[in-house]
């Protein structure tokens, strides 16, 4: 007699095989972000790295000038996370798949487009992780560091290679270089803040901090400013590095300071603003949110109002005097990048709907919002 | 209330490690993975004494299923009267297995978040670190260990093995630690004997799946935990055979 075989065979671990792999691998669809989105505002235009799509907004009502790809196509393109503008050229970093099928690998991959019209004018595949920052730009020369641990420069004109080989660094490079003459000065997750030749990549000196550091130092009066994953927020030297003093923060610095030339303010990821004086490194006023802070915070113009944008969804206006918050504006999704250009501020935002906004400075009332909200029935 | 009560000592304990353990990451992960399992151990005896109480009955078992294989209520009554003549609780070595799943849950996670490869991830972790059961504080300077070094080998254990050899070991380790812990099951055209040949086939291509896309610092844990596994299978075996004797 035959034996009977069960009648469900192997259909359960095939369908329960299928349902883990396809939750781990994402299938429920939209982009899953690992890193958060930038945008650059420049005479009238907002150019977002929005995941999908790099977009070209008009800044005053947020109306769509282009968008590359034209359709998003997630097989092909990105995501899109930063964008650097020099001119008439957009550089824009994405996460690509490269090769097919279960060897697929994902690369850093680095585009110049034009910036008034969005057409591809060339592409760069390069480095074996992200570009988490956006680059910086001299006339002839784009400088980014990436996840693999190396600085990279590209020839403006058709991207390729300045260095002889790319700088590397002993960790991840997340930070966006500072370039100043002829110096590139460039934060690494390997505690190490680095000065580099621009024209050559060799190393001039370096700092080492206790933590790590993944924002681009600030330069006031040749003097470096950034703060590290230690707590603490360092004033160096230019010229070579050396510490004139530290301020002893709370938790994590991860963006980048911002002064108005008396204080420097900065955020850490435990929710506190701080201005500290720029001489002597003394704190002057600590104000306590109720969100982490991994962007840096941005004043207007005048330099009354400071702003900061939390990893909760909330954009704060904050008197720059004595850190009162003036205004709060709650959004949904976490703010990827903050940008004051005049009276307004525009971020961009992950996990939400509403991707791009514009804010009033002063009172923080929304300008225009990206996309515009489907409305109700 | 889960960060504060188990993910955020597991992670601090593997930070503790590693700053005090060369600062090699895999060093860490291997050492927290002993802890745990040997924190686990007198769940994991209960479970293992269970399932070799249930090979004894075997034997007998399979008279039963002979002897009532077309009266499926006679069978369940005589099944349950021969556990019950042996003191044998069927599901005894479930409990002690669900009560693990908590702890191995938590390993697994920490582990992942202090690998943290992407800045979504790192910005999760700074919110992990530094605060035990609800107080502030910073041990042994571990905020500043972050990102740990995680290089080793050939190996980045933030990413997966690009030359998949993890993922193999990883196959191949879960498929004996599944043999070994899998009691012989009463018939072989039975149901649930046929439920654990697919588990046994089902459970380590699930892991070598998870090993191909998650960081290879996880497949380390999965290898050490296994081996963990069959170590203390032989051992079991080895200290009940010389009780017997």
């Amino acid at each position: 007699m035959s034996k009977k075989k069960p009648w469900y065979g192997p259909v359960p671990a095939i369908v329960g095989l299928l349902l883990v792999v396809s939750t781990l691998s994402g299938c429920g669809g939209g982009v899953h972000a690992t890193t958060w989105t930038g945008l650059v505002v420049h005479e009238g235009v907002v150019y977002a790295a929005d995941l999908e799509q790099v977009r070209a907004l008009d800044a005053e009502s947020g109306a769509v000038l282009w968008l590359f790809p034209a359709e998003p196509d997630m097989r092909e393109y990105g995501p899109f996370y930063t964008v650097t503008l020099l001119e008439e050229t957009l550089f824009v970093t994405s996460y690509e798949r490269t090769g097919s099928g279960f060897f697929a690998q994902s690369k850093g991959v680095l585009r110049a487009l034009n910036s008034q019209t969005g057409q591809q004018l060339w592409k760069a595949t390069v480095g074996g992780g992200e570009f988490v920052a956006a680059g910086a730009l001299t006339d002839s020369t784009f400088v980014i560091g990436n996840s693999d641990g190396m600085v990279y420069t590209f020839r403006k004109e058709d991207g390729a290679p300045v260095w002889e080989r790319p700088f590397a660094a002993a960790g991840r490079v997340w930070a966006t270089p500072l370039v100043i003459s002829d110096t590139v000065y460039i934060a690494s997750l390997d505690h190490s803040l680095y000065a580099l030749d621009l024209a050559t990549g060799q190393e001039r000196w370096r700092f080492e901090a206790v933590g790590a550091m993944a924002s681009q130092p600030l330069l006031l009066d040749q003097r470096l400013y950034i703060g590290a994953f230690d707590g603490h927020l360092y004033a160096l030297r230019q010229q070579d590095g050396h510490l004139e003093w530290s301020f002893e923060g709370e938790s994590w610095f991860w963006g980048s300071p911002t002064t108005d030339g008396a204080l420097i303010y900065a955020t850490d990821v435990g929710g506190n603003v701080y201005a500290v004086d720029i001489e002597s490194g003394q704190q002057v006023w600590r104000s306590t949110l109720d969100q982490p802070f991994h962007l840096g915070p941005a004043l207007n113009p005048d330099g009354q109002i400071l702003l900061v944008a939390g990893d909760s969804g909330t954009l704060y206006g904050l008197d720059a005097s004595d850190g009162f918050v003036i205004w709060s504006q709650p959004g949904k999704g976490q703010l990827a990048s903050l940008v004051v250009d005049g009276n307004v501020a525009y971020v961009s935002r992950i996990n939400a709907e509403q991707r791009i906004q514009a804010f009033y400075v002063d009172n923080g009332r929304p300008l225009w919002v990206y996309p515009q909200p489907q409305a109700s029935e | 209330m889960w960060d504060q009560l188990i993910l955020n000592p597991m992670i601090h304990l593997l930070l503790l490690f590693y700053r005090f353990l060369g600062q090699q990451t895999i060093i860490a992960i291997t050492a927290l993975t002993l802890v745990v399992r040997l924190a686990t151990l007198p769940l994991t005896l209960k479970q293992q004494k269970s399932a070799q109480r249930m090979q004894e009955l075997q034997p007998e078992l399979q008279k039963i299923q002979k002897k009532y294989a077309k009266d499926k209520e006679k069978l369940a009554q005589e099944q349950m009267k021969l556990y019950q003549e042996a003191g044998i609780n069927p599901l005894g070595g479930c409990l002690p297995l669900l009560l693990q799943l908590p702890l191995m849950y938590g390993l697994w996670q920490s582990i992942i978040r202090v690998l943290a490869v992407s800045p979504l991830e790192l910005l999760k972790l700074s919110q992990n670190i530094g605060q035990l059961f609800y107080i502030r504080f910073d041990i042994a300077g571990l905020i500043s260990l972050v990102p740990l070094q995680s290089t080793f080998l050939w190996l980045d254990l933030g990413q997966p093995d690009r030359y998949f050899i993890l993922p193999v070991l990883v196959v191949v380790t879960s498929w004996l630690a599944q043999k070994i812990l899998s009691p012989p099951t009463v018939a072989a055209d039975d149901r649930s004997a046929a439920m654990n040949r697919q588990m046994q086939i089902m459970m380590p291509l699930m892991f070598g799946f998870i090993s191909i896309s998650y960081a290879s610092g996880l497949s380390i844990y999965f290898v050490i935990s296994n081996l963990i596994t069959i170590l203390q299978y032989f051992l079991f075996q080895r200290g009940h055979t010389g009780k017997k004797e």
